[in-house]
């Protein structure tokens, strides 16, 4: 025990004897979260804080419709609403002060109503998430307009074929109070499904939130990062003899391999808990009501990525290498495992295929926690997995270990 | 200094199909300096490495205060203590965080361990620098810590491997000294070299060893036997001439047994270099080769490794 604590406490000090290690360590963490999560805006006032998608939009339609679409999109949780003039509104989008903006036609009522195809102009900034977050926020509002409107048609279709309308006149009185009703029948009908939220979730409704996303996401990138640098350890330590030569002391490979991964998983957690401390204090995260579950499953993604290192530095000849591969997998296995945007832009089939990264698996594990507030049996699959993981990853490298 | 502290017999480890030693065996007794000499890849750092547990041996056996290199390994790193040829330090910790660190891995601690560290600081020369990072010290400094490393937990048998590798003079000249002492205080050390004047200046005992193989072995006056009453003429040739192109013209002399280039230079192998040397001295004149100046040098070590293997140490 005491040479494991020796070891560590080597380690501990090679690791920061250089000033950059502290990049790595906290500033490069801090900033990334910083700047991701919304950056300045989490010193705004009240009035600013609004988190939403703005949405630009132009009504030249004066109807009772077009109302009613924009009532319906200024209650949705990932828009917000800017009404103003088409130039108005045409200049913003050219700055790109939103990521998307609507333009309700005149006639748009009439062609509803008349049962002809209603077009609605709907511009997005190309290669945007939050333009086509927009965008569906945009169908959603007008599925919800035209319920009313189909239940309409299909009574005067019915009512028809009972009895023909005398005329037109007849037909158009009969359609408009169906759809009157039918309207306040749809603003009348009881939610079905509710979706609720613990209170101590960070985010009102499951909503994406860009502090809580960067916060999870940058304490994954930048702890897995500097773990698989341990890689870097074995490198060194073989290119200067002290591995030769502390293997000639009685001290066994079992007990140097579990002080240097002890040196690293301890830097490691130490580094979550500031990160974490900087995302409640700075960034306002609320790290979820499970302190059981994130404890197991930061433990279990700090293992699996100390082993990922010590298996690496089995493959490694060199420093350099060890340093590029370190940044390379670390950074690419970052972002495909969801951290650095939210893993359901991806493609079905990207979303099946990152499963192989144990960076997705941590990062479940963190969201069904932080933004769902999801308690310690949600995790247990993914904190097994990373165990897992972390078993595969310790038994090549220590199959592998060699001195030179 | 009768009893040996380390037997091999037969030792021998290949890499696939090259063998890096070919059956050594030799003993080296308590309390004093066996060297291994030989030129670079003779096989000196892999018999050290087998000897210290660091490599496994492809056939032959070794112990060392009893203890089977192989099956008692754990026992046998408790008493051994290694000095490699590399400065195998942490250079980001001070002098005395490197001898601490070191010290725990040979299950040093507390205040026995505090006042080793202060004992071989003062033994290599370098308690002032202690508490000075090592990445600031001369190459020099750095290869007496390497030592002290080597001293710390007091073994019975140390080996050093190449000790003075690409140092000055006068750093070299305080680790033979060192040596020496170790050797006066008790401790048996097994030292390899390719340094011939360092083996002859500290050993009891030579083993020579060439391609894997111990060619010689014995005290040194038991060595130089073997090339008899021989001396070397050495003859520095004029710029421009190789003595390569030369060693056909000299054998042809009387008393000169053989001829040897190395490094520009041609060492002559002689029965007695007062009567070898006028038919030298014409044979050049005769060419018009022009000679800068002759060494007499009496029957050494080097002399030795040429004779029996037809080339030079530093070759």
């Amino acid at each position: 025990m005491r040479k494991i604590a020796t070891l560590v406490w080597k380690d501990t000090i090679l690791r920061f004897s250089s000033a950059s290690e502290i990049l790595f360590f906290l500033i490069l963490p801090i900033v990334f979260t910083f700047l991701l999560g919304g950056g300045f805006s989490t010193f705004a006032t009240e009035e600013d804080t609004d988190s939403r998608i703005p949405l630009l939009v132009v009504n030249e339609d004066d109807s009772d419709l077009a109302q009613a679409l924009l009532d319906v999109l200024s209650t949705s949780e990932t828009v917000r609403v800017d009404i103003m003039s088409r130039d108005e509104a045409e200049a913003a989008f050219a700055d790109e002060t939103a990521p998307a903006l609507l333009l309700i036609p005149a006639g748009f009522a009439d062609a509803l109503l008349t049962g002809e195809t209603a077009v609605l102009d709907l511009r997005q900034l190309p290669d945007d998430n939050n333009a086509t977050i927009a965008g569906r926020a945009v169908n959603t509002a007008v599925s919800y307009i035209s319920r009313p409107l189909n239940a309409a048609r299909a009574s005067v279709t019915i009512a028809a074929e009972r009895q023909p309308f005398a005329d037109n006149a007849a037909r158009h009185a009969y359609f408009t109070q169906s759809l009157a009703l039918a309207q306040d029948l749809a603003a009348e009908t009881p939610q079905r499904v509710t979706l609720t939220q613990p209170e101590t979730a960070t985010t009102q409704n499951g909503d994406y939130n860009p502090a809580t996303q960067s916060s999870v996401g940058q304490l994954i990138t930048w702890v897995f990062i500097p773990l698989l640098g341990t890689s870097g350890f074995l490198a060194l330590e073989r290119r200067r003899g002290t591995l030769r030569r502390l293997l000639t002391t009685p001290t066994q490979k079992a007990t140097y391999l579990l002080g240097t991964i002890t040196s690293q998983f301890l830097v490691g957690l130490v580094q979550m808990i500031l990160l974490i401390g900087f995302g409640i204090l700075v960034m306002h995260v609320n790290w979820g009501n499970s302190l059981g579950g994130l404890a197991i499953l930061l433990v279990a993604f700090a293992l699996t990525s100390v082993a990922f290192g010590t298996m690496l530095g089995t493959f490694v000849k060199t420093e350099s290498q060890a340093s590029n591969l370190s940044i390379m997998l670390g950074m690419s296995m970052a972002l495909l495992g969801g951290c650095w945007w939210p893993m359901e832009l991806f493609p079905p089939a990207v979303q099946n295929v990152v499963k192989v990264l144990p960076t997705t698996w941590a990062m479940q594990g963190l969201t069904d926690m932080v933004m769902r507030g999801q308690g310690v049996n949600a995790v247990l699959l993914e904190t097994a997995v990373l165990l897992g993981f972390a078993a595969v990853f310790f038994a090549i490298g220590i199959l592998r270990f060699r001195h030179d | 200094m009768s009893e040996p502290i380390l037997t091999t017999k037969d030792l021998r480890k290949s890499y696939g199909d090259l063998e890096a030693v070919k059956g050594v065996s030799f003993s080296v007794l308590r309390g004093e300096i066996f060297s291994l000499l030989g030129p670079n890849g003779a096989g000196k750092t892999t018999t050290i490495s087998m000897l210290s547990c660091l490599l496994s041996p492809s056939g032959g056996t070794a112990e060392i205060g009893g203890h089977d290199i192989i099956s008692n390994s754990l026992d046998v790193r408790k008493i051994i203590g290694v000095v490699p040829q590399e400065i195998a330090l942490y250079e980001e910790l001070t002098a005395r965080q490197n001898l601490h660190f070191w010290g725990s891995m040979y299950n040093m601690s507390g205040k026995a361990l505090k006042a080793r560290i202060d004992e071989v600081l003062t033994q290599v020369n370098l308690a002032e620098r202690a508490n000075d990072r090592v990445s600031t010290f001369s190459g020099g400094m750095k290869r007496r810590i390497n030592i002290a490393v080597g001293l710390l937990h007091k073994p019975q048998l140390l080996f050093m491997d190449e000790p003075t590798v690409g140092i000055d003079p006068q750093s070299r000249r305080r680790i033979l000294d060192m040596v020496k002492e170790l050797r006066d205080q008790g401790m048996t050390v097994l030292y390899t070299t390719h340094y011939m004047e360092e083996a002859e200046e500290l050993s009891d005992r030579v083993g020579i060893i060439d391609h894997g193989k111990l060619i010689a072995l014995g005290t040194q006056a038991e060595l130089t036997k073997v090339v008899g009453q021989q001396e070397t003429l050495r003859l520095h040739l004029g710029e421009g001439h190789l003595a390569e192109d030369h060693l056909e013209l000299f054998t042809a002399v009387q008393g000169v047994l053989s001829a040897t280039a190395l490094n520009g230079e041609m060492a002559l192998s002689v029965t007695e270099a007062e009567e070898a040397l006028p038919g030298v001295i014409s044979k050049a004149n005769a060419v018009a080769l022009p000679i800068r100046s002759i060494d007499i040098e009496e029957p050494n070590l080097e002399a030795v490794f040429l004779h029996l293997t037809g080339r030079a140490l530093r070759d």
